[in-house]
């Protein structure tokens, strides 16, 4: 086959987005474990080693440059190099939202209760490892099913960062109800309750924006493999 | 332009085109239509029923490996394959409501309609004035020759450079600017179709992009056909391209940006993406 080099360049490049998909899946293992135990040394491990999935990105992100520049490629090959560049883009910023997940955890552990951070945790995972899977397999229609699932991951978590709210709400009617008398509202309690409250809706908010990361390289797999921009739009 | 003494609106030199013909007329907008056109080169098929229609004032770029047909096509459509005596010619090449290869058709008249502009630049060993005027003295212009000459070279965005040198030897000029002289001199004779063989791929760079920027602005007054060994080229200047293949076969006539991106034929996309070829 003519173009060997080249090949094995468009190839090598299609492996490596694969492997920085299953590292940044493992790094969202992390921060999800460390959110919800508040394993503090995993926090940091997640925060610590983010540098290396930049790392990743700007070189296949050098590479791609240089596909393109000095290789012209085109049809296939051109979808497969502009599509891997944006797809690596997401999973960074999917990396990047790992760590905020893993402090989110805290020195005295997990998020606030009303948050199931392993469960819409894992959602949201499972979304990027299922799209990663599809680029990796070339897979129109898990792409499709990743794109339609997004609506139900996000009433989800909505159904949380409302949970989150009526807990204060309650909390706080209930604090107003236990005193007697015109006494000042405990301070302290209330800031710490809002703390922890703005922490669950962000925890909620990152993952959420993860699982629309996972839709992105979904569109951009799909386009990658039948040249349809229906997900990206 | 106009004023040339020919009839611009007949090919032929003497015969009108047959009332009769029941062959199906080309779209509206069809600048040059091939119907089931084969080529042979003695027992060699060069071209195999070929049929595609070219829009008017577009750039149509011809690809494919070498030996695949595409400047054979390219040489029928002013029928410079006539002067191959083994070229053998079935099918037909519509031009102007009338199949070139008909009998009473004069191939002087129809390559003054379907200029050429050949791989190296070829001006004639005279003065940059009488290279463009040539083609106007053949055909016994009247009008005023040297605002023609003016016209042809502002055309081919030559005119700023030789305007002072319009007595100078074509020949002193560089590849670029021969290639372009060429092109003026292609265009002096008012056609309405622009055949180009690869017109930059005795060019340096710049002078290459000089022209292919020429090729854009010839297209709003020319219907231009090119082929072209560079696909990055014919992805860049042309509206349309043609995938010819092995043994003459058009195996995809498409938009270039459909061609580029996505084409229907995965040979089509091995042999641009370089898998074969």
């Amino acid at each position: 086959m003519p173009r060997e080099n080249y090949q094995a360049r468009l190839d090598e490049l299609g492996a490596d987005v694969v492997a920085m998909g299953e590292t940044v899946c493992d790094r969202l293992d992390d921060a999800i474990e460390a959110a919800v135990s508040g394993d503090e040394e995993l926090a940091r491990s997640v925060i610590e080693t983010d540098h290396e999935v930049n790392e990743t990105y700007l070189a296949l992100e050098d590479e791609c440059t240089e596909l393109l520049a000095l290789q012209q490629p085109v049809a296939g090959d051109l979808r497969l190099v502009t599509a891997s560049f944006k797809i690596i883009t997401d999973l960074e910023r999917v990396a990047d939202l790992a760590t905020n997940v893993a402090a989110y955890g805290g020195p005295e552990g997990g998020v606030h209760d009303a948050v199931d951070v392993r469960a819409l945790g894992d959602g949201a995972r499972e979304m990027v490892a299922d799209a990663v899977a599809a680029y990796a397999a070339r897979d129109p229609d898990a792409c499709r099913q990743i794109a339609a699932s997004d609506d139900a991951f996000d009433d989800r978590c909505r159904e949380a960062s409302e949970a989150v709210v009526r807990e204060l709400l309650e909390a706080d009617r209930a604090r107003n109800a236990a005193r007697d008398g015109p006494e000042p509202t405990d301070g302290e309690a209330l800031e710490a309750s809002l703390d922890e409250v703005s922490q669950a809706l962000l925890a909620v908010r990152d993952l959420e924006r993860i699982a629309d990361h996972a839709v992105n390289v979904a569109a951009r797999t799909l386009y990658m493999i039948e040249n349809d921009d229906e997900l990206i739009y | 332009m106009s004023n040339t003494t020919s009839d611009d609106s007949l090919i032929t030199t003497e015969v009108q085109a047959d009332s009769n013909d029941d062959r199906a007329a080309p779209a509206a907008g069809t600048a040059v239509a091939a119907r089931d056109l084969d080529v042979f080169y003695g027992d060699e098929q060069a071209i195999d029923d070929v049929t595609m229609e070219i829009p008017e004032k577009r750039v149509t770029a011809l690809i494919g490996p070498s030996g695949c047909g595409k400047s054979t096509f390219l040489r029928c459509i002013n029928r410079m394959n006539d002067m191959i005596e083994i070229c053998r010619v079935e099918g037909d090449v519509e031009f102007g409501g009338k199949n070139v290869y008909d009998g009473d058709v004069d191939p002087v008249a129809l390559r003054r309609k379907i200029g050429m502009v050949f791989q190296k630049p070829n001006p004639f060993p005279k003065s940059i004035r009488d290279n463009v005027a040539y083609g106007l003295k053949i055909q016994g212009f009247d009008g005023d020759v040297d605002a023609r000459v003016e016209e042809s070279l502002k055309g081919a965005a030559l005119w700023d450079e030789v305007k002072d040198q319009l007595d100078s030897s074509g020949l002193e000029l560089s590849g670029g600017q021969q290639q372009r002289l060429c092109i003026a001199r292609a265009i002096a004779p008012d056609p309405e179709v622009i055949l180009m063989d690869e017109p930059t791929s005795a060019l340096d760079p710049v002078a290459a992009s000089k022209i292919e920027d020429l090729i854009d602005d010839l297209a709003e007054e020319y219907t231009v056909i090119i082929v072209t060994h560079n696909m990055q080229q014919a992805a860049r200047i042309s509206d349309r391209t043609a995938v010819f293949l092995t043994g003459g076969e058009l195996v995809e006539y498409d938009d270039t940006a459909k061609i580029f991106e996505d084409p229907e034929e995965q040979r089509v996309e091995d042999y641009i993406t370089g898998k074969f070829g």
